[in-house]
């Protein structure tokens, strides 16, 4: 007997152990912050949420001292980290700081530029190496040239004159330059960003660069080059990757800049790449196209299980985000004859329950017209007497038992 | 149907004898002719325009400017201020108010003693009014793409065929001289023997979001003009926008197949054949009404081993456009009289007599009277038009499901793939069927 409570015991004290697991062996990563000339507060918080949810990554925020406090007194252990993410644009660092990140990168560290960061230490040479092009800072011609697309070449730009611009802020299209990196590897060539600012006139090192993404400045907007900016963009400094995201400009609570779906699931792979060098996630259904941007409110994908959910008060005018997103789901588990049976059985639930909305049943035959088994033609058979239904419940069995 | 029989074969035996250098006019009188009801001559076809939208009415004028040649009687479409404008064009033409206007199809077809008809239609609709007009014997000038379905398409097919009519595709690129000329250099192997192919189609436009229901617009006969298709509420969204939603149509990539996949098979000799295993994906709007892919990059394989992908334009290295890529090197054709190599020598080939000549022609209307005349095969027939858009549909087939098609040419059905192969075909709504050949 007391063996057993022993036993029970030492599972009690190993349960909070196990439960914590997951996060345990995510990349551990380092958000640093504390002074910027952005809202950091609001940024910092949203970085991690947005990489924590990934399950990949587990961040801790550090903030440094004020503008003009003690730098001495920060002194991370970068070896402790795989990742380190900069959302900081203030004072300089401790020399001893600088050389600890500056061996962290070298010896293949993980880094994340974000935003504004691309701001920071204008005087501080490795660093500029490591985000490529920088802004802002008194950044001149002699920091190194423009870089951007101009008719889809790639110009390095020595003309004189200043470092970093932005317009007002608004949503844009970002043209993938770089279709088979492994981070924009099955994102489209083109997509809209949410309000945001669009950075342009970056200049620096750039070297061992490459630029995986583009918007076009235009002048309308004002503070336009006419040129293709770089937004994303990755780079190799002796061991260490880079990857640098000009976008997110942050507003209480996230904002439409980092909302988007496609800043979110950027950043999310660019960590990724900045670590192993590959990508393994896969690209979500809500990543945004050309047609419009998406906003993720509280920055994370919908499920499967939460879309058939919503699904049941879809109505004419509503958001669609829930049926691409089970189609999507659907196009995932191709060639999986159980799981595409699970979903089946559970769109035929929605179908068959009480409170889903017309509007959503007639989305789900669409969908079940051809990926449906025997299980959904017995379920269907009574549909066709519905009036509501009859023309998509028609439409569904016929296509369901053709051929048979 | 005899006396539409009698019509046909008349004109094609007085013009017949017309080529045979016989000098005396061949006349007919016919009250169905028009123009102030003066004679016409023999070789003037009689026709009407199905769907008289911006593309109908489009094709309605370059063949009225073929003087003469085409003589258009009636016009049919569900939008009352589109039949009145193409009533407009004709009459203003002929000077007269002769032009009688339907508002069904069926009626026309039924009423109007005709040649041919020139039809331009959303594609949900093609695979029954293309097949009605062959049973009627009609010769057609169709727009691309020839179908919605791979199963319409093989009915529309066998209709023509059958029917033994002569049917020209709007695939007009084939009468422009640069798209004859890449392709006949690419089928000579003048950047050697061609083992890939890149096709660049437009990338996908702006959404409009999800606008709410709205009143169908007086002149809208709404419930025609989804025939076929689930019945759904109006939302503003109808004339050329149809082409963003996937009951109407396949978007971009469906929407110009006919174009530079069709001219990607000229050059190449697949105009008879299909590909083998098509895989593919495509980005889809995450919101709205627009459900069409406004991105897509199709692999498919031939049998002979040669590849064509098939991609929104912003994916490829030479944007739009047919890129035929030999051993030797590439040759790229697109709009804009663009014909470009990867050595400007290949330009300048001459293509010797014992080449492959492709087949000629400077007018793609001219093209089409000429061989309504003649009896000859169109510069663009129906089979090559199913076998450029079937490319696209089995693309599209593998981004819905998310899986490699196998499809054999041959028999025309996918291989091994119950849930895929539902969707060769899609239900019509009731009372709509497919007409049978």
């Amino acid at each position: 007997m007391k063996k057993q409570y022993l036993l029970i015991i030492v599972l009690a004290c190993l349960l909070p152990f196990f439960h914590g697991c997951k996060k345990e062996t995510g990349y551990k990563t380092l958000i640093i912050t504390g002074q910027n000339n952005h809202d950091w507060q609001a940024s910092s918080p949203v970085l991690k949420t947005i990489l924590d949810e990934t399950g990949m990554f587990s961040c801790e925020i550090m903030t440094t001292p004020e503008k003009g406090g003690d730098m001495t007194i920060f002194d991370p252990d970068f070896s402790l980290y795989k990742l380190v993410i900069l959302d900081y644009n203030g004072d300089s660092w401790s020399d001893k700081t600088n050389t600890a990140f500056f061996d962290y990168v070298k010896n293949g560290g993980g880094v994340v530029i974000y935003h504004a960061a691309n701001n920071a230490f204008p005087g501080w040479k490795e660093y500029n190496e490591m985000t490529g092009l920088g802004g802002w800072g008194d950044r001149t011609e002699k920091d190194g040239p423009y870089v951007y697309y101009m008719r889809d070449s790639l110009v390095i730009d020595n003309s004189p004159g200043r470092g970093g611009n932005h317009g007002k802020r608004r949503e844009f299209l970002v043209r993938t330059r770089i279709m088979d990196h492994p981070v924009t590897q099955g994102l489209p060539a083109r997509w809209m960003h949410g309000n945001d600012e669009l950075y342009s006139e970056l200049r620096g090192p750039a070297k061992n660069m490459q630029i995986l993404a583009t918007a076009f400045a235009d002048s309308a907007a004002g503070g336009g080059t006419m040129r293709d900016e770089p937004m994303l963009m990755t780079i190799t400094y002796e061991k260490g990757r880079i990857f640098h995201t000009a976008m997110g400009h942050a507003d209480k609570d996230g904002g439409p800049a980092m909302q988007c779906s496609g800043f979110i699931v950027t950043l999310q792979r660019g960590a990724e790449w900045a670590v192993t060098g590959n990508v393994t996630q896969k690209v979500p259904f809500d990543f945004p196209d050309a047609s419009g941007v998406v906003l993720r409110r509280d920055f994370r994908e919908i499920t499967f299980e939460e879309a058939l959910e919503n699904i049941k008060t879809y109505d004419v005018g509503k958001s669609t985000k829930n049926l691409v997103c089970i189609q999507h789901h659907i196009t995932n588990l191709s060639g999986d004859e159980k799981g595409l049976l699970e979903a089946e059985k559970t769109m035929v639930g929605v179908l068959l329950s009480t409170n889903a909305s017309v509007e959503a049943k007639k989305l789900l035959l669409r969908e079940l017209s051809w990926m449906g088994t025997d299980y959904s033609v017995n379920a269907l058979k009574d549909l066709v007497n519905n009036n509501d239904l009859k023309d998509e419940a028609q439409f569904a069995l016929q296509r369901l038992q053709a051929g048979k | 149907m005899s006396n539409k029989t009698t019509r046909r074969e008349f004109v094609r035996k007085s013009a017949a004898v017309a080529a045979g250098a016989i000098v005396l006019p061949q006349i007919i009188s016919s009250t169905a002719l028009g123009m102030g009801g003066k004679a016409s001559p023999s070789n003037r076809i009689v026709i009407a325009t199905i769907g008289t939208g911006s593309q109908g009415s489009g094709n309605m004028r370059e063949m009225m400017k073929l003087k003469g040649q085409f003589q258009f009687v009636a016009l049919c479409d569900i939008d009352k201020k589109h039949l009145e404008a193409g009533k407009a064009m004709v009459d203003n033409d002929y000077k007269n108010k002769d032009c009688r206007v339907y508002g069904d199809y069926r009626e026309l077809l039924a009423k109007e003693k005709l040649d041919a008809v020139s039809i331009a239609l959303p594609d949900h609709w093609h695979g029954i009014i293309y097949t009605e007009a062959a049973n009627h014997k009609l010769h057609v000038y169709g727009e691309k793409p020839i179908c919605r379905t791979i199963k319409d398409g093989q009915t529309i097919v066998s209709a023509v065929k059958k029917n033994n009519i002569i049917w020209q595709t709007g695939s007009w690129q084939r009468s422009l001289f640069n798209f004859r000329r890449g392709a006949e250099l690419a089928i000579n192997g003048r950047a050697g023997k061609v083992k890939y192919i890149e096709v660049g189609l437009p990338d996908g436009g702006r959404g409009i979001g999800t606008p709410p229901v709205m009143d169908v617009p007086p002149e809208l006969d709404w419930e025609m003009w989804l025939g076929p298709a689930l019945r759904v509420p109006y939302r503003g969204v109808s004339h050329w926008n149809w082409r963003w939603i996937l009951d109407y149509s396949g978007g971009q990539m469906t929407d110009w197949a006919g174009h530079h996949i069709d001219i990607a098979n000229w050059g190449t000799g697949l105009e008879h054949t299909g590909p083998v295993e098509i895989s593919g994906k495509g980005v889809y709007p995450a919101e709205g009404l627009y459900n069409a892919p406004v991105e897509y990059d199709l692999m498919c394989k031939y049998a002979s081993g040669i590849e064509m992908r098939v991609a929104n334009a912003s994916r490829l290295p030479h944007k739009m456009g047919t890129t035929w890529y030999g051993d030797l090197g590439w040759v790229h054709v697109d709009r804009g009289n663009i014909l470009t190599a990867s050595d400007p020598k290949i330009l300048k080939e001459v293509i010797g007599e014992n080449e492959i000549q492709l087949y000629k022609s400077d007018n793609h209307y001219q093209n089409f009277i000429d061989c309504i005349r003649s009896g000859k095969q169109a510069i663009a027939p129906i089979e090559v038009a199913y076998r450029a858009i079937s490319v696209a549909l089995l693309g599209e087939i593998a981004m819905t499901t998310g899986q490699t098609i196998k499809w054999d040419p041959e028999k025309e059905v996918i291989i091994d793939n119950p849930r895929a192969s539902r969707l060769l075909s899609r239900p019509y709504r009731q009372p709509w069927t497919l007409p049978t050949v």
